[in-house]
């Protein structure tokens, strides 16, 4: 058993201190979920009476410890009995000694209705997704760690040693790579991932979201557009589980950066209210690219529910053409009457409940909502807080029309090196902008059709 | 008047989008074995074995339609289900036999394609390598969408034997007569053919495969019924066009006492008794099928084994994304097309073991799928009734006896 306390060192995802055990005598004991699994279970008597099937583990601070163990008996007509862990004696490699006579055990046919997640049934073989990479992966072995009589899930194993483990091949395996190479690497990693990267995908039978252990676990760390990509990995129901287990924010990243399809189908399975509210949460032009797909009647119906304010500027969007200036553009902006000060814009600035908009240009608009100009921060921070709006504006602002084409807006942007470009109806008015991630989409939608084509044509 | 005329074409559409899967597995079935069994069966025993594709069509709605059930339900392949349910252990054996079965099968695919190649006039060493690289190339470079519709044309090439049915001028009455009434003879000959007809229709890795795709398509549980016409058609269709052959070699090589042996035998003999464009379109079929199956098989077997050990899956992936996947992939494809270019390779006893292995696994798989089908955590409410419990364990009695007696038949045929 000592020699597996060498492991913690090369691991990839560093052990925090918090799991080495408290008396310094003993040194921290590993052991695997399979090295445990099918063991003989001894009771109180010294009789045999199962074999270890499963473990119940439930949150705790970082890594969930186990609470209970469930065993199983007969053959072909299985039966399981739920053990507190409170009743467990002693636990190793070879068997586990019950505190309590088997008589006292209760055999129940079913055993897969619990709603904690459980090693055996939820983790071991499952996908679930490793948000320290970036995918999803399916776990080959659990390493878990022995704290006061209890287990902790340290680590998750996805290597093929966990494999050929499993399969009781890893000691021939070793000792053949040994024979060849004793350097090599292969005997000296350990591919465990901690636990904390781990978000398990396991579907809770009642309320069907995904069982956690803790809520919400790393998905914030991981940038949206892979979280995105992750989604799209896992299977519709897991698809549909997670997407409900999921905060608004996450929700409204992921719903930003998957297909229409896959769209639709998770907003078919939540309420109205939530839909309002994740639309509420993401970016005015992709809410437009969303609700222009949907049929009218569905989208009316959506729009009713929502804030009135934004669901009238949405529905204002949903009338431009898609690849139009005004379908383009989102709304989320920063924009200040002229005759205010640049000490008090700073001001307000700081104050702004921030939401998604871009933050390169600071528009300035008369009472009417006229664009005058733009500026940007540099400009403001060196002004004099006293100066008016109007008096930092740049030259000349340049701008595009509700109906101008993606061409002439990218145009203008390149030319004039624009982070993002306003949008003003005919009359001047200011009425969103347009910013270089959104052109740089549908340039790159043009120029791929048009690479198919060079491809395709010699062909024929 | 004008609702159910809209309904129509709405579950139309639904339904070609959903299509693809079914018919595509099903049509592999025809493969360059299957039509060898076909065209002996037609040719020693004429009309009289017509009535077994009634049965065979009943079995593979069955099994194929639990694939298409659970692949909608549960949104997983059956390896995936497989290594989830019942462990590591389990699923890695399955594999191994499964790599090994679909080698072997992969191996007389290219048969086909060699013999074929032959027919036309082709040197084989051409052919075979030319095709080899392109059935690589269609999946390295193809996305799932793009190699799903070119499958779909090559179910369409399956025509060929339909056009060289009639060509063959068959008669109808006769035909129609046989394919109800079944003609049972008891001695060994007759009893032997219709093992080897029965017995190649299920065989374990299409129901990995169609589970697998359907999964891939991500069609959701409300149009599940129109996945389910999808294996129907399918299973018809397939059926059908085995009739065909059965019938071509029936009306021409039955009725001159003509003895063949394989696929290859029975277009030679048809070129003088029904003309050149039969024995084209015969010729043509047999490419056909045999280098459309040469795709799907290493395809499938990829698959399920990258799903069952937790590797990176996909024909929308990269190689580096992927490396599992494409060096099994190509492995299979260039390991089947090597072994059919070397000098005196004998296709015996690569039958057998690709008969061998389908016979290991094949109750396995069944089994398995029996009681994932039942497991109501998976399939909540789409678990099987009792009458389809009944059916299926039927299905799967027969088929695991068959596919034992045809090991045994073809080792004492050869021996």
């Amino acid at each position: 058993m000592n020699e597996k306390q060498n492991i913690i060192n090369p691991v990839k995802n560093e052990t925090p201190s918090k799991l080495s055990p408290k008396d310094s005598s003993s040194l921290p004991r590993f052991i695997y979920f399979s090295e445990l699994l099918d063991k003989p279970v001894i009771d109180k008597n010294g009789d045999f009476s199962a074999t270890i099937y499963d473990i119940i583990i439930k949150p705790a601070e970082v890594y969930p410890q186990s609470c209970a163990m469930i065993i199983r008996k007969g053959f072909p007509n299985r039966k399981y009995a739920f053990i507190p862990w409170a009743s467990i004696e002693t636990l190793d490699k070879k068997e586990a000694c019950l505190k309590i006579e088997s008589a006292e055990l209760k055999f129940e046919e079913k055993h897969d209705n619990r709603e904690e997640l459980s090693l055996r049934r939820d983790i071991l073989d499952q996908q679930v997704v490793d948000t320290h990479d970036h995918k999803v992966i399916r776990i080959n072995d659990i390493h878990l760690l022995f704290v006061d009589r209890l287990l902790m899930v340290a680590h998750v194993d996805m290597s093929l040693r966990g494999l050929l483990r499993r399969l009781g091949f890893e000691k021939l395996i070793d000792f053949l790579i040994r024979l060849i190479n004793k350097n090599n690497p292969y005997l000296k990693t350990e591919h465990l991932i901690s636990w904390k990267y781990i978000h398990p995908l396991s579907i809770n039978p009642a309320s069907m979201t995904i069982k956690v252990d803790v809520p919400q676990k790393q998905f914030s760390t991981i940038p949206a557009a892979d979280l995105g990509e992750i989604f799209l990995e896992i299977n519709i129901k897991h698809q549909i589980a997670l997407f409900k287990s999921l905060d608004i924010l996450t929700r409204a990243r992921i719903f930003t950066h998957i297909d229409f399809k896959t769209q639709k189908l998770m907003v078919e399975e939540i309420p109205d209210k939530e839909i309002t509210e994740l639309l509420n949460n993401i970016p005015s032009d992709e809410a437009t690219d969303f609700l222009e797909k949907l049929p009218k009647s569905r989208v009316n119906q959506l729009l009713s529910l929502m804030e009135n304010k934004y669901a009238k500027k949405l529905s204002e969007l949903i009338g431009y053409s898609g690849d139009s200036a005004g379908g383009l553009m989102t709304t989320e902006y920063m924009a200040y009457l002229e005759n205010m000060t640049v000490g008090s814009t700073l001001k307000q600035t700081k104050e702004r409940v921030f939401k998604v908009e871009p933050a390169q240009f600071i528009y300035v608009v008369d009472e009417k909502w006229h664009l005058v100009g733009a500026t940007n921060f540099r400009r403001l921070i060196l002004a004099n807080p006293e100066d008016q709006l109007k008096s930092v504006i740049f030259p000349k602002t340049y701008f595009v029309n509700l109906e101008s084409g993606v061409k002439e807006v990218a145009y203008l942007m390149e030319k004039y090196k624009y982070y993002a470009i306003p949008v003003v109806d005919d009359n001047n008015v200011l009425q969103g902008i347009i910013t270089i991630d959104d052109i740089l989409s549908q340039l790159i939608a043009i120029a791929w059709r048009r690479l198919k084509k060079i491809k395709v044509l010699p062909k024929q | 008047m004008t609702l159910p005329k809209k309904n129509f074409w709405r579950n139309l559409i639904i339904f070609l989008s959903v299509m693809g899967p079914g018919i595509i597995t099903a049509n592999v079935d025809n493969d360059a074995g299957g039509i060898t069994t076909y065209s002996v069966a037609g040719a020693h025993f004429g009309y009289s074995l017509i009535w077994s594709f009634i049965p065979i069509i009943i079995a593979l709605v069955i099994i194929q339609e639990m694939c298409s059930r659970m692949a909608v339900v549960t949104g997983k392949g059956l390896a995936d289900l497989i290594r989830e349910e019942f462990g590591v252990k389990v699923t890695f054996y399955a594999m191994i036999v499964l790599i090994f079965s679909n080698l072997f099968n992969t191996i007389s695919e290219f048969a086909g394609i060699a013999a074929s190649a032959e027919l036309f006039g082709i040197n084989k060493f051409i052919l075979v390598p030319l095709c080899a690289i392109f059935i690589w190339w269609l999946i390295v470079k193809g996305t799932y969408k793009s190699v799903e519709k070119i499958f779909l044309l090559a179910c369409l090439f399956y025509l060929s034997y339909v056009l060289s049915g009639f060509l063959s001028k068959p008669n109808w009455k006769e035909v129609a007569q046989s394919s109800i009434r079944p003609a049972l003879h008891f001695d060994k000959a007759y009893l032997f053919m219709l093992i080897g007809v029965i017995g190649t229709t299920i065989a374990p890795w299409m129901q990995f495969y169609q589970q697998s795709s359907v999964v891939e398509k991500g069609i959701k549980i409300e149009d599940y019924k129109f996945a389910r016409w999808d294996v129907i058609i399918g299973a018809f269709v397939v059926n059908a066009i085995a009739i065909f052959i059965v019938v071509v070699c029936a009306s021409t090589l039955f009725k001159h006492g003509i003895r063949i042996e394989t696929a290859k035998d029975a277009a030679e003999a048809l070129r003088p008794l029904a003309g050149d464009y039969c024995f084209y379109l015969f010729a043509f079929g047999l490419f056909n099928a045999s280098i459309f199956s040469a795709c799907i098989l290493p395809l499938s077997t990829a698959y399920s084994v990258c799903e069952g050990m937790g590797w990176e899956v996909g024909v929308n992936r990269r190689f580096r994304q992927a490396p599992q996947f494409y060096t099994l992939y190509t492995l299979i494809i260039a390991i089947g097309a090597a072994v059919i270019l070397l000098p005196n390779v004998k296709l015996v006893p690569i039958m057998l073991i690709s008969q061998a292995t389908n016979g290991i696994l094949l109750p396995f798989v069944l089994i398995f799928m029996l009681l994932l089908i039942n497991n109501k955590r998976l399939m909540g409410n789409f678990t099987n009734s009792k009458i389809y419990n009944i059916l299926t364990i039927i299905v799967i009695v027969a088929m695991i006896t068959l596919s034992i007696f045809l090991f045994f038949a073809t080792l004492g045929v050869h021996a």
